[in-house]
């Protein structure tokens, strides 16, 4: 079952007179379940790709479906309320909220969702047990390692338990003891809960973990390779 | 909501500074305001009570032709059997005290001085003039029956460099449209604090004065004080008779009411005024919040937080320092109320500035006007949450990718 589907996806950025094609044609199916890297240099497009699979942006020509849905021409509002209950993100820069400690950014997501005290108390323990930050529940982002941080940010992404999962860059800003220990969290929550995973990166560290590697260059899709 | 409220408060207490730094500038500028309501609320009741006590009471019997701008003697403008007459309104319910009071106008001189003056001929005993006994500062009350006693008031007494058992001579109009002259002896000094009123009014005996401006027992006015000045209007009503007009309270402070009404202009412009600063504190709040938080906006956008939540979370941010601000305000303006209707603002030699029908006194005492608190409160409250829009909408239509991407 196709989890999210783009066709002939194009992306133009326009800045003044200048255009910048940062996707030309793309046509990409990612599978439920699959724990996909999409790999490829700086400019090469993958940011923008996991921008429109998200419903962050929308593309210039071309389409994106989400579960079969066309998404494309949805409004900002549900688009945003697509992005609450069935897409996740992690970050590169973890992206937590600076004030909150790692449980009140777990269960922000949940409060959005309007889910109720005891169930939503019961999803962030959940949470928390699982990437293994039971100990660290009340400290801020400013208390923790950026491993941590990078923990606390997949357990926000699953907190509503979405279909997919966005991840860009998740190991960029981790040493390698980290960056492994996040990526193993991710791959166990893979094969667990089947959650689709996409994670655009460049880091050569991510890819022994994928299932399935896609490959950009210049905007379009050079290579597409299943492990 | 109620999600978003949790953010919100939490929110407010991750910058705990710049929150109580807010709150007070909003609970200051309403405190200001409702401590400023207090103090005018309270000079304009002191002013009226003042001007009931000793000048108008809470309702006149006067002659259909008396003018009270000429002050005339002439007898077909004043009362007969005005003793009579003054009995008769005692007798109704509702009346504390009756008494008749003939009003003229002088020159009051020494050696070296002379000074215009009101001549008030007074039922020394009477309790319409409570407030002028009680105010007795130094020698003694004037006596119904004193033929030579004269009461001055004791600023006028200093101004004119006279103590108690001097000598004062005093020239008024009669009701034949002469002068007259005669010297009277100072019994006593009175002190009421209000500066208008002591520095131009002397005080005869009823029958002096009638016998001196050759009035023949005829009085300008019937002065009475009720037990409830609200029934006023229905005391007239009952009174109200061919040959005579009845006056209430609020027929003879039409001045002062005036006054305050025209004032209300200036007084709601500089509620404004203050208001629209506290306004602009909570927009600038606001705004350095969402400046700070573009990429956090962006986050909160990515993980499904629709525009007008997010506009409805710095909504509910504004609302709860609003209202915060605001109670604290009115409770600490309260407190300067309180303090003002203790111990009062004593504005001494600026009282004499007022005219004779602003009787302000020379210590002004505040009041707490409850309807005007709360509008305020209410004002307060609109103005800062109308303030907050801006930054609320445009945190709301920052796009998430934008917002992600900002440092």
């Amino acid at each position: 079952m196709e989890v999210i589907q783009l066709q002939e996806a194009t992306r133009v950025y326009k800045i003044g007179e200048v255009e910048t094609h940062a996707l030309r044609g793309v046509n990409l199916t990612i599978q439920d379940g699959e724990f996909t890297a999409m790999v490829g240099p700086s400019g090469s497009g993958k940011t923008t790709l996991l921008q429109l699979m998200g419903c962050l942006d929308k593309p210039t020509s071309g389409r994106v479906l989400l579960k079969g849905e066309d998404i494309t021409q949805l409004s900002s509002n549900k688009r945003a309320d697509l992005r609450r209950g069935t897409i996740g993100f992690i970050f590169q820069f973890f992206a937590l909220i600076p004030g909150l400690s790692a449980y009140e950014n777990i269960e922000l997501p949940l409060l959005l969702s309007g889910i109720n005290g005891k169930k939503r108390k019961d999803r962030v323990t959940e949470l928390l047990e699982a990437v293994g930050l039971s100990e660290r529940a009340r400290h801020r982002p400013d208390q923790m390692s950026g491993g941590e941080q990078q923990r606390v940010a997949i357990a926000r992404a699953l907190a509503t338990k979405p279909i997919l999962i966005l991840a860009d860059e998740p190991t960029a800003n981790l040493d390698t003891e980290n960056g492994r220990q996040v990526m193993e969290i991710m791959l166990r929550l893979n094969e667990e809960t089947g959650t689709t995973f996409v994670c655009a990166t460049h880091d050569p560290r991510v890819v022994p973990f994928a299932r399935r590697v896609v490959e950009l260059r210049d905007g379009k899709v050079s290579d597409d390779k299943r492990l | 909501m109620r999600q978003l409220w949790k953010i919100a408060y939490r929110d407010l207490t991750r910058n705990r500074r710049r929150s109580l730094l807010t709150l007070v500038a909003v609970a200051l500028g309403v405190a200001m305001l409702v401590t400023m309501t207090g103090l005018y609320a309270g000079a304009i009741g002191d002013s009226i009570e003042n001007n009931i006590r000793l000048q108008t009471g809470h309702l006149q019997v006067r002659d259909d032709s008396y003018d009270e701008d000429k002050v005339g003697l002439a007898w077909e403008d004043l009362l007969d059997n005005s003793e009579e007459l003054a009995t008769q309104v005692q007798s109704i319910e509702g009346v504390k005290a009756a008494s008749p009071v003939l009003w003229a106008t002088g020159i009051i001189g020494t050696r070296e001085e002379s000074v215009g003056v009101r001549v008030f001929g007074i039922d020394p005993l009477s309790d319409v003039h409570k407030t002028v006994r009680d105010g007795l500062a130094d020698g003694q009350f004037i006596q119904p029956d004193d033929r030579g006693g004269i009461l001055l008031g004791r600023r006028l007494a200093e101004s004119m460099g006279v103590m108690v058992g001097d000598q004062v001579s005093l020239l008024v109009n009669t009701s034949n449209q002469q002068a007259d002259e005669a010297t009277f002896t100072v019994r006593g000094l009175y002190h009421t604090g209000v500066p208008t009123y002591d520095d131009a009014t002397v005080f005869l005996p009823l029958s002096k004065a009638q016998a001196f401006t050759r009035t023949e027992g005829r009085a300008s006015a019937i002065t009475a004080l009720l037990d409830d000045r609200e029934q006023a209007d229905a005391i007239a009503q009952a009174l109200s008779g061919p040959g005579f007009t009845l006056l209430t309270w609020r027929d003879m402070n039409q001045v002062l009411l005036q006054a305050v009404e025209m004032s209300m202009g200036i007084t709601y412009l500089m509620y404004l005024i203050v208001l629209a600063v506290v306004a602009v504190v909570i927009a600038n709040t606001l705004l350095m919040s969402v400046f700070e938080r573009v990429r956090e906006m962006g986050i909160m956008a990515a993980l499904g937080m629709k525009g007008r939540q997010i506009m409805m979370m710095f909504m509910l941010e504004a609302g709860t320092l609003g209202l915060v601000g605001v109670a604290l305000g009115v409770l600490l303006g309260s407190l300067g109320v309180l303090y003002l209707a203790t111990v009062g603002w004593d504005i001494g030699e600026m009282a004499t500035v007022a005219t004779a029908e602003v009787a302000y006194g020379e210590v002004i005492y505040g009041d707490f006007d409850p309807a005007a608190t709360l509008a305020l409160s209410v004002g307060a409250m609109v103005i800062i949450l109308l303030a907050s829009l801006y930054p609320a909408w445009f945190a709301a239509r920052l796009e998430p990718i934008d917002a992600l991407r900002t440092e």
